[in-house]
């Protein structure tokens, strides 16, 4: 063919095949990569995923899978795979995986709790958690240890915080002293420690709990470290005043516990050491000397006698110092032991040796209470007994007295019971106040009350009847007619009179006594006479026969004279004797009595009048009246100075009136001064005008 | 303008090579294919949204929201994103694997058919993103702090991701090698290259 001639032979065609990038797509690099990085990612995720925990709680509320967080110190370090259950439903296992890095921390000291939010007296905790949810806190050492893989976490968060470490104790509430969970434990008002969750101990007789004290102050404590309640207040009123004390408001509210180092030279505390709470401070103190309750010596005894009256925590006295107290009290029937089946009362006493001076401080426990044990039994031996007692007259309590009868039968403290010690008794001495009181009414009951009342009666019954008899009735009335007579002498018309007939007979000796003053006259008219009889008896010496009638004048004289006043003289005391007579007379006599009582029962309506106030009233009214008087008077003393004042205004406003009254006078007269004057001044200046008009006039007159 | 002859390996010009049909077309397909896919599944494995209010965080992947949806009642709402997130996104990837093995075995179903689907596929990628829409503006307007949250989880990207896989996978497709099958196209010579 013409292809075989003329056509140079093809040249050789290069038909190399595509290379490899021309068969394959680059593309296909990319799903390359793609498979190549999820396969780095997840083999890099299962190479630093952390190892799988198991936490077992009691409940997994709030815990999600997938959502909650396990953290320390607050940052997240685990996230919670699978929430499932432990065999047998016992509790729930919540399943952390734990970062890398921490994971070596995580070893068997590491404690886990879930934060919830909480709301206690002590303040709210957990709150952001409400909004984030729970979360579940970690807590371990700083110390890499070796890997567990099962925890049990704690029900509520630890005492201790991260980065905290302290001294564990235990604490032990005694009496009323209660342990709240979370509260403080307070030294001088600063919290060094808190109280875990108490829990009731083994025996039931006490609550206890976990407490811890913070590390710089865990030096505070020591073996003679005494705890005491510092939760609420007290209040105390003694001869100080009153006082009211507690330690801190927050206590208070949610209790609290402080401690103090009572004496020097305790051994330093160690953790776990048992520590007991005493309800208050002088509690606690005294605890220091008398070793506290769990220093006992645990003792039985058996009373014949089954007497209510003693209780639990009745005290047990040795020579009336208290030295322990009874902590049961049972029926006991032991035909074995006592040989019938009566019911006696078992007893079980509790002596605390440090009490009876044996130290229960020192040496190891329970040394104390063999060194008691070992003196009761000498004390026993040589005669010592327990006994029922009266504590108490009024509320009849017994107590349980440990006394030493001489001439006793030998007994000795014997094992009763698994371990129990039974102390020899004997008889009760009970002061029984109930039979004393009996007898007291017996012998009251005893008394012939009956007699006594019937004789009694009888006696008032005499009484009733001589009172009631006609005579004594008439008694009253026979004394009135006594008085009444009585009365009707006084006042009889006589007796009334006599004042007047006194009287006259006073005027009369008055004028008989006015006459004797005019025997004055008598005896002028005897001088005259006698100057007559001079006369007559010179006349008589002239004339015969005057003597006679001299003699005659003389006699007549004499009778005027003497006569009549004797009779009247006689007369008089006659009468002065009558009225003496009447004046001693009984009834007179009575007169001044009845007079006082009317004087005194005047004077009691004055008291009266005085104690109702009458007088102190008019007293103080007239005061008020004086006072008002005191005051009118002052006034009316004020009064002429006002008046003098006045006067004086008055005048000088008359003087002012009259000056200007004056001065319009000088006002008038200078004004018609004035007047004159400018009359003048026109008249001069009429002449001067006059002048200028015509200076002729001035020569011409015109 | 002048159109290089049939079977001109290299352009005259600028000496690029030259080829009536992409040699690689189906490999890229395939690529594109397998990325895809390979994000699809952790964008259904992986939260989708993330809803943190105040007091309760939730995560949701595509099919438990939907399902969530649903158990509120809101049908409607869950067939929309079943339809949208799982029910397209699977056709698509079935349809372009089907097309891509009818052009490599051959198919017995008619070029008519296979180039409508591949129309409708191509036509629908781009609305295959209204999931990421709707995490983007969810996430960009429910910012209240603390009050409440959204953010786009992992599987949005990946959803993302997948999505733009496929529309790569679907344009890497030339739709000629439908035809292609007909015979007597010079394509098909080519591709034998």
């Amino acid at each position: 063919m013409t292809s075989d001639d003329t056509s140079p032979p093809e040249p050789p065609v290069k038909t190399a095949g595509p290379g490899l990038l021309e068969r394959v797509s680059v593309i296909w690099l990319l799903p390359l990569a793609a498979l190549l990085a999820v396969l780095g990612v997840a083999w890099q995720s299962y190479a630093e995923r952390g190892p799988l925990i198991e936490i077992g709680f009691e409940n997994a509320s709030g815990v999600k899978p997938g959502t909650t967080e396990l953290r320390y110190r607050d940052v997240t370090v685990g996230l919670v795979e699978e929430v499932s259950f432990a065999p047998g439903l016992g509790h729930v296992l919540v399943k952390v995986r734990v970062d890398q890095e921490v994971a070596p921390y995580v070893d068997s000291e590491a404690r886990f709790w879930v934060v919830r939010p909480q709301v206690t007296a002590r303040g709210v905790s957990g709150l952001g958690t409400v909004l984030s949810g729970v979360y579940i806190e970690g807590l371990w050492d700083d110390e890499p240890g070796a890997m567990v893989e099962r925890f049990d976490g704690l029900a509520d968060a630890p005492l201790e915080r991260v980065g905290q470490s302290g001294l564990h104790l235990v604490l032990r509430a005694s009496g009323k002293s209660s342990l709240v969970e979370g509260a403080p434990i307070l030294y001088r008002g600063i919290e060094v420690g808190r109280i875990g969750a108490p829990s009731i101990t083994a025996d039931g007789s006490t609550a206890q709990a976990e407490a811890l004290i913070f590390a710089p102050h865990d030096r505070l404590i020591n073996t003679a470290t005494r705890f005491w309640d510092a939760s609420g207040f007290s209040f105390s009123l003694g001869p100080s005043g009153a006082n009211l004390d507690f330690s801190s408001v927050a206590s208070l509210v949610s209790g609290g516990v402080t401690f103090d180092t009572m004496i020097s030279g305790g051994a330093p505390a160690e953790t776990g050491a048992t520590y007991t709470v005493f309800p208050e401070e002088a509690a606690a103190r005294e605890s220091l000397f008398a070793g506290d309750d769990s220093e006992t010596l645990m003792l039985s005894a058996v009373f014949e006698d089954n007497i209510a009256g003693l209780a639990v925590d009745a005290p047990v006295e040795l020579n009336g110092l208290r030295i322990g107290r009874v902590t049961a009290l049972n029926g006991l029937v032991d035909e074995e032991r006592f040989g019938d089946s009566r019911v006696r009362l078992l007893t079980n006493l509790a002596i605390r040796p440090g009490r009876l001076g044996l130290d229960a401080e020192q040496g190891i426990d329970g040394a104390g209470r063999d060194a008691a044990l070992a003196l009761l039994r000498d004390r026993v031996g040589q005669g010592l007994r327990a006994r029922l007692a009266s504590a108490s007259l009024l509320t009849g309590g017994l107590k349980i007295e440990l006394v030493e009868q001489a001439g006793a039968e030998p007994a000795q403290i014997e094992p009763f019971g698994e371990d129990g010690l039974l102390l020899p008794t004997t008889d009760s001495e009970i002061a029984d106040v109930s039979a004393t009181a009996e007898g007291v009414f017996e012998r009251i009951n005893a008394l012939p009350v009956e007699e006594v009342m019937a004789e009694a009666i009888s006696l008032m019954q005499n009484t009733n009847r001589l009172i009631a008899s006609d005579e004594t009735r008439a008694l009253p009335g026979n004394v009135n007619d006594l008085l009444g007579d009585a009365r009707g002498v006084v006042g009889a018309p006589e007796i009334q009179a006599l004042p007047g007939r006194l009287d006259g007979v006073l005027s009369d000796i008055q004028a008989l006594v006015a006459q004797i003053a005019q025997e004055a006259l008598a005896a002028r008219l005897g001088a005259t006479l006698s100057d007559a009889s001079d006369a007559a008896q010179g006349v008589s010496d002239a004339v015969a026969g005057v003597p006679d009638l001299v003699a005659q004048l003389d006699a007549v004289a004499k009778k005027a004279e003497a006569v009549e006043i004797d009779a009247m003289a006689a007369k008089l005391t006659e009468l002065i004797g009558t009225a003496e007579t009447i004046l001693a007379a009984d009834e007179t006599q009575a007169l001044p009595g009845t007079l006082n009582s009317a004087l005194e029962e005047l004077s009691a309506v004055l008291a009266q009048l005085r104690d109702g106030g009458v007088v102190e009233n008019a007293t103080a009214a007239l005061g008020s009246a004086r006072d008002a008087a005191d005051t009118f008077a002052a006034a009316g003393r004020d009064l002429p100075g006002l008046i003098s004042e006045a006067e004086a205004v008055l005048t000088q406003a008359r003087n002012t009136l009259a000056g200007y009254g004056a001065e319009s006078g000088v006002g008038r007269d200078a004004k018609t001064a004035l007047r004159e004057v400018e009359r003048a001044a026109k008249a001069v200046s009429s002449l001067a005008r006059a002048i200028e008009r015509n200076p002729n006039s001035l020569l011409l007159g015109r | 303008m002048r159109v290089a002859p049939m079977g001109t390996r290299v352009c005259p010009r600028c000496g690029s090579p030259l080829h009536s049909r992409d040699p690689l077309a189906l490999q890229k397909v395939w690529a594109w294919w397998f990325l895809g896919l390979g994000c699809y599944i952790p964008a259904n494995l992986y939260p989708m949204l993330e809803t943190r209010t105040l007091v309760s965080s939730q995560s949701d992947t595509i099919v438990g929201g939907a399902v969530e949806l649903a158990h509120h009642g809101n049908w409607g709402v869950a067939i929309i994103i079943l339809v949208a997130s799982v029910l397209i996104p699977v056709a698509k990837f079935l349809a372009l694997a089907g097309l891509a093995i009818g052009v490599w075995r051959g198919s017995r179903r008619s070029q008519t058919r296979r180039h409508l689907l591949y129309e409708i596929v191509e036509y629908i990628g781009r609305w295959s993103m209204i999931d990421v829409f709707v995490v983007a503006i969810l996430s960009s307007l429910v910012q209240l702090q603390a009050l409440a949250t959204i953010t786009p989880g992992r599987a949005s990207l990946f959803f993302a991701l997948s999505v733009i896989f496929t529309m790569l996978s679907a344009q890497s497709f030339d739709s000629r090698l439908i035809w292609d099958s007909l015979g007597g196209g010079d394509g098909k010579e080519d591709l034998a290259q």
